[in-house]
């Protein structure tokens, strides 16, 4: 039989200067295998159209819809709502970005500024600058290796769920160090150990993270966080030992 | 984010111009490693009272070099040189352990909002480890104070400390205060370095520890008291049969 489910959903407008940060209640009837993401749009579409939050994919892939589930950053598209027995659920926007409104956030602007910081894109080797010539085969492990770290969706969740980024705004996160590892471990780009030690190799890096795993512990694509971090410390650790 | 302007000096500049950033990474790591080892045996050393005053009078011969006298009782100079060196292993671990306290007061509002939205067992165990490091600067300071003022050890003169001494007060906060502190620190320095990767393993092994060296220590200075309470004043050093 179908139950009623309730919502406490953070409201808030930036924008509107008369508006003040307050948390709503809304019942529904939940419905097989209804997630989240399901709920917030029928809500938005029978209780209230002015309720903001994003979405593009429904599956998890374009990081959009991330927020704080009862506690719990995540992604809304991949949370059931048969996960939570009470059948009270609460929804606060991600903790550490520009908010937009209600549930909606802009991890994009964060997304965009800590790529030119640290510089996330392919740095091609100088005889490799020919786009019309075919890129030298890469062994299928090295592919590997790359496309575990490569499966990042930018949803901001490692952000939110870490306490030293919330304290220090300089912290890079596991986002930025998880992105440096991936090009680290590129044999097509060009930057050596010491181009990477100058980025990450400082307290905003590697060196200020104080391994509290929030990362690893939300991550809903279960991203090697932990691992990831220790490996690039004991490497930046070593070039200066 | 811009970039900051950065005037070189002696610890910043150069071209690893952050180089101490990754030492004192390190050295935190490495000093508090080497203080939750010592606190394992240190731990055990002292209950050897709980195998009778004849054992840990052996235990302290051995220790302060007793083998090496004259008289057979080793020297008490032993003590006071080795909490010489602890104590600097204290002050260094402290210093470099204050770059992460939440210094700023929003900072620490940054930390208290984050953990009142944000469900994550690590975080609460950093900040239970931050809270006890902050206690521990005191209490270890009044503890390896006493031990380089008035460096006698022994069966009777050590309970007449705890007991007579009062100093039992001290031990009775010292001993949570610093297991907690201490666990979690190795847990959290295991994970860091990724000395191991089996996180759920080391957990166990920190909670079991806890438990078991809560129980060691309470027993001992139980023990110790139980000594103090039965010796006549002025009290005289015990006597091997």
């Amino acid at each position: 039989m179908s139950r009623k489910i309730t919502f406490n959903i953070f409201r808030y407008d930036p924008q509107d200067s008369q508006d003040k940060p307050k948390m709503e209640r809304y019942e529904l009837t939940e419905t097989d295998g209804m997630t989240v993401f399901i709920a917030l749009n029928q809500l938005r579409e029978q209780q209230d159209t002015s309720l903001q939050f994003d979405f593009v994919c429904r599956a998890g892939i374009c990081g959009s819809c991330a927020m704080v589930i009862n506690g719990f950053p995540t992604l809304a598209c991949r949370t059931l709502t048969a996960n939570y027995p009470d059948g009270e659920i609460t929804l606060m926007p991600l903790p550490g970005f520009e908010l937009i409104g209600d549930l909606s956030v802009n991890t994009g602007k964060f997304m965009r500024e800590l790529a030119e910081r640290l510089k996330l894109w392919l740095h091609p080797k100088p005889d490799d600058q020919d786009m019309h010539r075919l890129e030298n085969p890469m062994a299928p492990e090295e592919a590997a290796r790359i496309y575990e770290l490569e499966r990042c969706v930018e949803c901001g969740v490692c952000v939110s769920a870490c306490a030293t980024k919330q304290m220090r705004d300089t912290f890079v996160g596991a986002v930025g160090m998880m992105k440096i590892a991936r090009f680290e471990m590129d044999s097509r780009d060009n930057r050596s150990a010491d181009d990477f030690y100058h980025v990450i190799g400082n307290q905003d890096g590697v060196f200020g993270c104080m391994t509290l795993l929030g990362c690893q512990d939300n991550c809903p694509k279960d991203l090697p966080h932990m691992q990831q971090i220790a490996y690039l410390r004991r490497k930046m650790a070593s070039t200066i030992l | 984010m811009s970039e900051k302007t950065r005037v070189p000096t002696a610890i910043n500049g150069g071209p690893f111009g952050q180089a101490w950033s990754a030492r004192a990474d390190c050295l935190q790591s490495l000093t508090g490693a080497l203080l939750g080892a010592f606190l394992l045996v240190h731990m055990h050393f002292e209950a050897s009272i709980l195998l009778g005053k004849e054992t840990f009078y052996r235990f302290v011969q051995v220790l302060e070099g007793g083998m090496f006298s004259a008289t057979g009782h080793g020297w008490p100079l032993v003590t006071q040189i080795f909490s010489v060196f602890i104590l600097v292993i204290v002050v260094v671990h402290a210093a470099l352990a204050l770059r992460r306290f939440p210094v700023q007061l929003g900072q620490w509002r940054a930390l208290r909002g984050f953990m009142s939205n944000i469900k994550h067992k690590d975080t609460r165990a950093w900040y239970w480890q931050m809270i006890t490091g902050f206690i521990l600067f005191f209490l270890v300071s009044a503890h390896l104070a006493t031990m380089i003022l008035d460096p006698e050890i022994g069966p009777h003169l050590s309970a007449d400390r705890v007991y007579n001494g009062h100093a039992w007060i001290l031990y009775v906060v010292f001993l949570p205060v610093v297991l907690v502190h201490g666990l979690i620190g190795l847990y959290r320095v295991i994970l860091k370095w990724g000395v191991s990767n089996n996180r759920s393993l080391i957990r166990t092994i920190a909670q079991v520890l806890m438990i078991y060296l809560l129980c060691l220590g309470s027993l001992s200075l139980i023990t110790y008291i139980s000594i103090g309470s039965e010796l006549t004043l002025p009290v005289q050093p015990f006597i091997p049969k």
